[in-house]
C-alpha cells in the first residue's frame, strides 16, 4: 500500500521532535552545570543566555522573562507550552504525530511515545528543582533512547523507516551545528594563546552538550584542544553526533527511498550538496574558509534537505 | 426566437490558493420552451471536468485548478431556440418530484403581514398566483423603477449598513414570490437564466416557477410582472439562489468579486 | 412491557439457570475467590496496551479514557439470535428502500403514509441527493440497530443508526480480550465468531465500488482526525481492512475524480468509508466553513466516480420523529409486518398526547429529537422532581423537539461489581453491513449500565461494555 504524504511527514517529524526533546534536555543540563560552577558575578546568567542563543530561543525567552536564572530558564525550556521547542511542546508534538500515524508505527514505538508523554504531562513544574531537575533531564534522554530502541528493534525497513531516520538525523545535525556555532570563537586557532581556564570550561560545555566529553579522550588521547574538538564534532565518522556522521545517515536513508520508489528527487541533490561540505575536507580548510561561515552554510544546506524532502514526497 | 448568448465569468482566487474547486451550472437543457442549438463552456480544467446531473436535474460541471494564478475566466457561448408558451413549462422528464419544492429554506423570507393577504383570495390557482405576483411587485417596487439586470447571480439586495439604499434585485422578487407560494403549500422553485430585454439588451436574470397539478410547471417573473416569454432562456433551477448558483467555489468567492459580462442577441435564422 | 421486575437473562423467576447461561454459571462457580477481580485488572491492562481509548468531550487533550469492560459475557441462544437477525435484516432492507424512494419518486409521501412535511422540512433530508443512483441502490451500508430486551421473547428497537454508527471496534476488542482472559470458557461453548467483521466490511465496501473501479478497488477511511472521540476506531478499522486512513487534507478532487496524496504522487480512490458527518463532508456543497471535508467530493460522487459510505442524507431514516413510522415503512415496501417491535412513542405536538405526557412525566423517557449519546435525555423514574419540571417546560416550549416513550424495563445480565456478581441493565447494538448482501455479525456490542438500577448505558454516562456471545446450535 502506498504511503500518504501526510504519513511520511508525521513520521519524519515524530523522530525530529523526539530528537529535539532530547537535545533540549542535554542543552539545559549543560547550562545548569555551568551556572553552578561559574565564579563570576552574573556569570550564571551569561551561560544560560548563551545556551538559549544556541537553541535560538533567547528572544522568545526575553519576551517572557526579565531575569535568566535556573528557575526561569528551566521552566522555559522544559515546561513552557508557549515555547514550541520546550521539552513539553516537543513531546506533545511527537505524540500527536505518532497518534496520527498509529497504524504506521509499531505497538512498541507507540507505547514508548505514549508512555513518555503521559508521564511527562503529569509532572508539576514547581516540583522539579535542583537534583530533581537533573534527574528529569536524564529521564528525558532515556525515554528518547527507549523510543529509538523500539524503532530500531521493531519497525520494517521500508519507506516509513527511512522517513523516521531521516528526521532523526536531520535534527541531530542541526543541533550539533548550532552548538558549535554558539561557541565557534573559542574553537578558532590562536597562535600564541594556550587555552585558559575559561576556554576549558567552554570546551567542556560543547563536548557535554554533544555527550562527547568522555569519548573525546578515547579518540584523541589528549587534553582538550580547540582544533580537536571541532574536528571531533564535524568530521569524525565514528562520532555519532558529528555533522559528517549525521550527513551519512541522511544519505543512506534518502538512498533507501530512491531505491524503494525507483527514482531520485530534488531532495537527493540537496543531500549531495550537504555531503559535499563535510566530505573530502579537513579542519584547516574549514578554518581557512571561516568556521562560522562554514556552520551557517551547513545549517542552510541541511534545511534545504528538509524543504526538498517535503516537496519531493508531498508533505504538507 | 433564436437567442445568441455570450457570457464571461471572471474572478481572481486569493493568492496562495493551493487548490480551487468550482461547481458550475452553466449549461441549459433543452425542454418544452427551449432547444439548445449549440453550447460551449470554456475555461481552465473544463476538458476533464466531472460532468453530472445535480439533485434538481441541472447539468453541472465539477472543475478544479491546482495552484491557480491570476484571473480565472469561464466563457460560455451558445444559441438557444425559444418558444413562447405563456409561461407554461409542463412536466419535463428527469426532474425531481414537484413536492420537493415545498421544502422551506433559509432564503425566501416572507414578512408575516405579506402571507395573510392571500389565504382568502377567491378564484383559481392561476388567479391566485397572478395576484401574488402583483403583490410582490407592489411590495418591492414595480419593474420600471427597478434595475433591469442583475449584477451578479444570486444578487440579493445588500442590506448591510455600508450600502443602505441598495435596490431589490430580481432574485429578491423571486425569493419573496417563492416563499409566499410555499406558505400556501404550492411547490415553487427558483430559476436562473437569461432574459433578452426589448431593446436587444439583456443579461442574467432570476424568476420563479410554481407547480400546478393540471398544467405542470408555470413560470412567473415577479420582477418583470409577467410570465416568461420567448425572450427567456432557462439555465438552472433550485430551491433558492443558494442551491442554483451559476458558479460556486472553494475558496468561496463573494458575489461582488465575481464579474459577469453577458451579451444577448436575437439572431435571424435563414429559412431554406 | 413495563413490568416492574426486569427480565433477568441468566436466572428464571424460580432461581434456576436459563439454558444459554448454563456453561457460564458453572464456570463462574469454579472461579477462585478474587478470580474475577484479577481478570478485571488484566482486562484493563490489555485495553490500555492496545490503546483503546475514547476522548471525552470537553476534557483536556490527552485525558483519554478506557471504556470499562465487564469480564462476564452476555449470552444469546441460537434460536433467539435467528429471530433477532431476521427482524434486523427486514428493517435495514425496508429502510434502504425508504431512502431510495424518498430521494426519487417519494411514493410513500404521495400515498400519505408519512406526513410530507416531516420528511421535506427535516434538517436530515438532503435535497442534493435527489435522483442519485447509488451503487446497488444502497444508501446505508453500515448500520447499528439499538435493541433492548424486556422478556424471554420480547425485543424492542430503540433506534436505528444509519449515519456513521460507532462502537464496532469495541465489539472486536472485547472478543479479543475475552479470548485471552477466559479461553477455558470458550472451550465449553460454541460461540459464533465476530472476527470476520473487518473482512466483511471490506467486501461490502468493494461490492459498492463505482462501475469504473478495477478488480481491487482502492478504499479509504475518512476521519475527522486525531481529536475525534472515535479516532481509535477509525484507525483500527483502516488497519484491520488494510485500507488507507485519510483526513480531509489527504484527499482532493481532480477532473471529477478523487485522489489521495501519497509519497509517490496521486492515487485514485474508489470507495470512501467516511466517518465525517454530512454537514462537514464537502464545503463546496454543504457547510462552506468545514475544514474537515474534501471540496468537490460530493460532486465526484454524483458524477459516479467514487462511492461514499454511508451516502449523505441517510439521517432522514433514523430521525427520531421518522422512527415512529418504521413499522409503516416496512409494510409499505416489503408488504410484511415488522418482526421487531418499535417502542410506542408519544407525539408532543398532538395536544391530547402532550397533556398525557406532562401528567405522567415521572414514568416516561424524554429524548431530544436530534440528541445522541445519552445527552439531552431524561429518564423519568430515575430523575428528580426538578428535572421533571425542567423537561416539562422544554416540551411546552418546543413540543416538536422531543419524543417521549414509556420507560422500558431493560433486561439484566450478571455483571462483575466489586468482586461480586450482580445484575445490571443492558442493551445491544448489532452491526449490519449492506452491500451485495446483508451481513449481520452475530452478537454486537452489549452496553451495560454499571450503576445499580441505572438505565443509561452510554459510555459517556458511566456505561461499560461486554463481550456478546451468540451460541451456535
Amino acid at each position: 500500500m502506498r504511503m500518504l504524504g501526510r504519513t511520511a511527514q508525521n513520521l519524519f517529524w515524530l523522530s525530529r521532535y523526539v530528537e529535539r526533546a532530547e537535545n533540549m534536555a542535554r542543552l539545559l543540563e549543560v547550562g545548569y552545570r555551568m551556572s553552578l560552577t561559574s565564579r563570576r558575578e552574573g556569570g550564571a546568567s551569561e551561560h544560560l543566555i548563551s545556551m538559549l542563543q544556541a537553541a535560538e530561543m533567547d528572544e522568545a525567552f526575553a519576551e517572557r522573562h526579565d531575569v535568566a536564572d535556573v528557575d526561569t530558564v528551566a521552566y522555559f525550556m522544559m515546561f513552557d507550552p508557549t515555547n514550541p521547542s520546550s521539552v513539553y511542546s516537543c513531546l506533545q508534538a511527537a505524540r500527536t504525530n505518532a497518534r496520527s500515524v498509529r497504524t504506521a508505527i509499531t505497538t512498541d514505538m507507540w507505547e514508548s511515545m505514549n508512555g513518555a508523554w503521559l508521564e511527562f504531562s503529569q509532572i508539576k513544574p514547581r516540583d522539579v528543582r535542583g537534583a530533581k531537575l537533573l534527574g528529569l533531564l536524564q529521564w528525558v534522554r532515556q525515554r528518547s533512547h527507549e523510543f529509538r530502541g523500539a524503532l530500531l528493534g521493531t519497525i520494517l525497513r521500508d519507506d516509513g523507516f527511512a522517513f523516521l531516520q531521516a528526521g532523526n538525523f536531520v535534527e541531530r545535525a542541526d543541533n550539533t551545528a548550532r552548538i558549535l556555532d554558539m561557541k565557534y570563537y573559542v574553537l578558532l586557532p590562536r597562535s600564541s594563546l594556550v587555552g585558559g581556564e575559561i576556554d576549558i570550561q567552554q570546551w567542556t560545555l560543547i563536548l557535554r552538550a554533544a555527550s562527547a566529553h568522555r569519548s573525546y579522550g578515547h579518540v584523541y588521547h589528549d587534553r582538550y584542544k580547540a582544533h580537536n574538538i571541532a574536528d571531533f564534532l564535524i568530521l569524525r565518522t565514528e562520532m555519532p553526533r558529528s555533522l559528517v556522521y549525521c550527513a551519512h545517515f541522511v544519505r543512506d536513508n534518502l538512498n533507501l527511498l530512491a531505491k524503494l520508489y525507483g527514482r531520485r528527487e530534488a531532495c537527493h541533490d540537496a543531500m549531495e550538496d550537504m555531503l559535499k561540505l563535510v566530505e573530502g575536507t579537513n579542519m584547516d580548510q574549514i578554518f581557512a574558509h571561516g568556521l562560522h561561515e562554514f556552520l551557517n552554510d551547513f545549517i542552510d544546506r541541511n534545511n534545504r534537505v528538509t524543504d526538498t524532502l517535503s516537496a519531493s514526497y508531498n508533505f504538507y | 426566437m433564436r437567442i445568441s448568448i455570450d457570457h464571461r465569468l471572471s474572478f481572481t482566487p486569493p493568492p496562495g490558493t493551493g487548490q480551487a474547486v468550482f461547481h458550475l451550472l452553466l449549461t441549459p437543457r433543452s425542454g418544452p420552451t427551449q432547444t439548445v442549438e449549440s453550447w460551449s463552456v470554456e475555461g481552465p480544467g473544463i476538458g476533464n471536468a466531472g460532468r453530472f446531473t445535480d439533485g434538481f436535474g441541472n447539468a453541472a460541471h465539477l472543475v478544479n485548478q491546482i495552484r491557480p494564478e491570476g484571473e480565472i475566466v469561464f466563457h460560455v457561448r451558445g444559441e438557444v431556440e425559444t418558444r413562447d408558451s405563456h409561461g407554461v413549462l409542463g412536466r419535463p422528464a428527469g426532474e425531481a418530484v414537484p413536492a420537493l419544492y415545498r421544502r422551506s429554506t433559509e432564503l425566501p423570507k416572507v414578512p408575516a403581514a405579506f402571507k395573510g393577504d392571500f389565504a382568502n383570495t377567491g378564484g383559481t390557482r392561476l388567479d391566485l398566483l397572478h395576484a401574488l405576483m402583483a403583490e410582490v411587485g407592489a411590495a418591492l417596487g414595480m419593474p420600471d423603477q427597478a434595475p433591469t439586470q442583475m449584477q451578479a447571480d444570486g444578487g440579493q439586495a445588500q442590506t448591510s449598513a455600508d450600502e443602505p439604499e441598495e435596490r431589490p434585485m430580481p432574485a429578491d422578487y423571486a425569493h419573496l414570490f417563492i416563499g409566499a407560494a410555499r406558505s400556501l403549500d404550492i411547490p415553487a422553485r427558483y430559476v436562473v437564466g437569461y432574459r433578452l430585454a426589448d431593446d436587444d439588451e439583456g443579461g442574467l436574470h432570476a424568476w420563479a416557477e410554481t407547480f400546478d397539478e393540471g398544467l405542470g410547471w408555470i413560470g412567473f417573473d415577479p420582477h418583470q410582472q409577467l410570465c416568461p416569454t420567448e425572450r427567456y432562456v432557462r439555465l438552472a433551477v433550485g430551491l433558492d439562489a443558494d442551491t442554483a448558483p451559476t458558479l460556486r467555489a472553494v475558496p468561496a468567492i463573494k458575489d461582488q468579486d465575481l464579474d459577469h459580462r453577458v451579451s444577448l442577441k436575437s439572431v435571424l435564422t435563414s429559412i431554406d | 412491557m413495563g413490568e416492574n421486575t426486569p427480565f433477568d437473562e441468566m436466572y428464571n423467576a424460580d432461581g434456576s439457570v436459563r439454558e444459554p447461561y448454563r456453561a457460564l454459571s458453572e464456570w463462574l462457580a469454579e472461579q477462585p475467590e478474587k478470580g474475577l477481580a484479577l481478570m478485571q485488572a488484566d482486562a484493563e491492562a490489555i485495553f490500555r496496551k492496545l490503546g483503546i481509548t475514547f476522548a471525552v468531550y470537553g476534557s483536556e487533550e490527552g485525558t483519554e479514557k478506557v471504556i470499562p469492560f465487564d469480564v462476564i459475557p452476555r449470552i444469546i441462544a441460537a434460536n433467539e439470535w435467528r429471530k433477532l437477525s431476521r427482524g434486523i435484516e427486514q428493517r435495514v432492507k425496508a429502510l434502504n428502500a425508504f431512502l431510495y424512494d424518498i430521494y426519487h419518486r417519494q411514493e410513500i409521501l404521495k400515498a400519505g403514509r408519512i406526513p410530507e412535511k416531516l420528511i421535506l422540512n427535516n434538517a436530515a433530508f438532503c435535497p442534493q441527493m435527489m435522483g442519485l443512483e447509488p451503487a446497488r441502490g444502497v444508501y446505508a451500508h453500515i448500520i447499528g440497530v439499538d435493541i433492548v430486551r424486556v422478556g424471554p421473547d420480547e425485543f424492542y428497537v430503540l433506534e436505528d443508526n444509519l449515519r456513521t454508527p460507532s462502537g464496532v471496534s469495541y465489539m472486536l476488542e472485547d472478543r479479543e480480550a475475552m479470548m485471552m482472559l477466559a479461553p477455558d470458557l470458550f472451550q465449553r461453548s460454541k460461540v459464533a465468531p465476530v472476527e470476520t467483521y473487518p473482512e466483511n466490511l471490506r467486501r461490502t465496501l468493494e461490492s459498492v465500488a463505482p462501475a469504473g473501479a478495477g478488480r481491487n478497488p482502492v478504499i479509504a477511511v475518512l476521519t475527522p482526525g486525531i481529536y475525534n472521540s472515535a479516532y481509535f476506531e477509525h484507525s483500527f478499522l483502516a488497519d484491520q481492512m488494510g485500507a488507507q486512513l485519510c483526513e480531509g487534507q489527504d484527499l482532493f478532487v481532480d477532473g471529477g475524480k478523487v485522489y489521495m496524496r501519497t509519497t509517490t504522487g496521486p492515487e485514485r480512490v474508489d470507495v470512501i468509508y467516511r466517518r465525517i458527518d454530512d454537514d462537514y463532508l464537502d464545503p463546496l456543497t454543504f457547510r462552506p466553513d468545514s475544514m474537515l471535508g474534501v471540496p468537490g467530493i460530493f460532486d465526484a460522487y454524483r458524477a459516479g466516480n467514487v462511492t461514499l459510505v454511508n451516502a449523505p442524507g441517510t439521517g432522514i431514516a433514523d430521525d427520531k420523529a421518522v422512527y415512529t413510522y418504521v413499522p409503516e415503512i416496512i409494510e409499505f415496501y416489503l408488504g410484511e409486518k415488522a418482526l421487531l417491535n418499535n417502542v410506542p412513542t408519544y407525539n408532543c405536538t398532538d395536544v391530547d398526547q402532550r397533556a398525557w405526557v406532562l401528567e405522567n412525566i415521572a414514568e416516561l423517557v424524554v429524548k431530544e429529537v436530534h440528541g445522541s449519546g445519552g445527552y439531552g435525555m431524561m429518564v423519568g423514574p430515575t430523575s428528580t422532581k426538578a428535572q421533571h419540571e425542567e423537561f416539562k417546560k422544554k416540551i411546552i416550549a418546543r413540543p416538536d423537539n422531543y419524543i417521549v416513550q414509556p420507560t422500558l424495563a431493560l433486561s439484566t445480565c450478571p455483571t462483575h461489581i466489586n468482586n461480586d456478581v450482580a445484575p445490571r441493565h443492558v442493551d445491544l447494538r448489532p452491526y449490519v453491513l449492506v452491500g451485495d448482501e446483508v451481513r449481520i455479525t452475530p452478537g454486537g456490542l452489549t452496553r451495560v449500565a454499571l450503576k445499580k438500577g441505572s438505565l443509561v448505558v452510554n459510555s459517556s454516562q458511566g456505561g461499560g461494555t461486554k463481550d456478546t456471545w451468540v451460541l451456535e446450535d
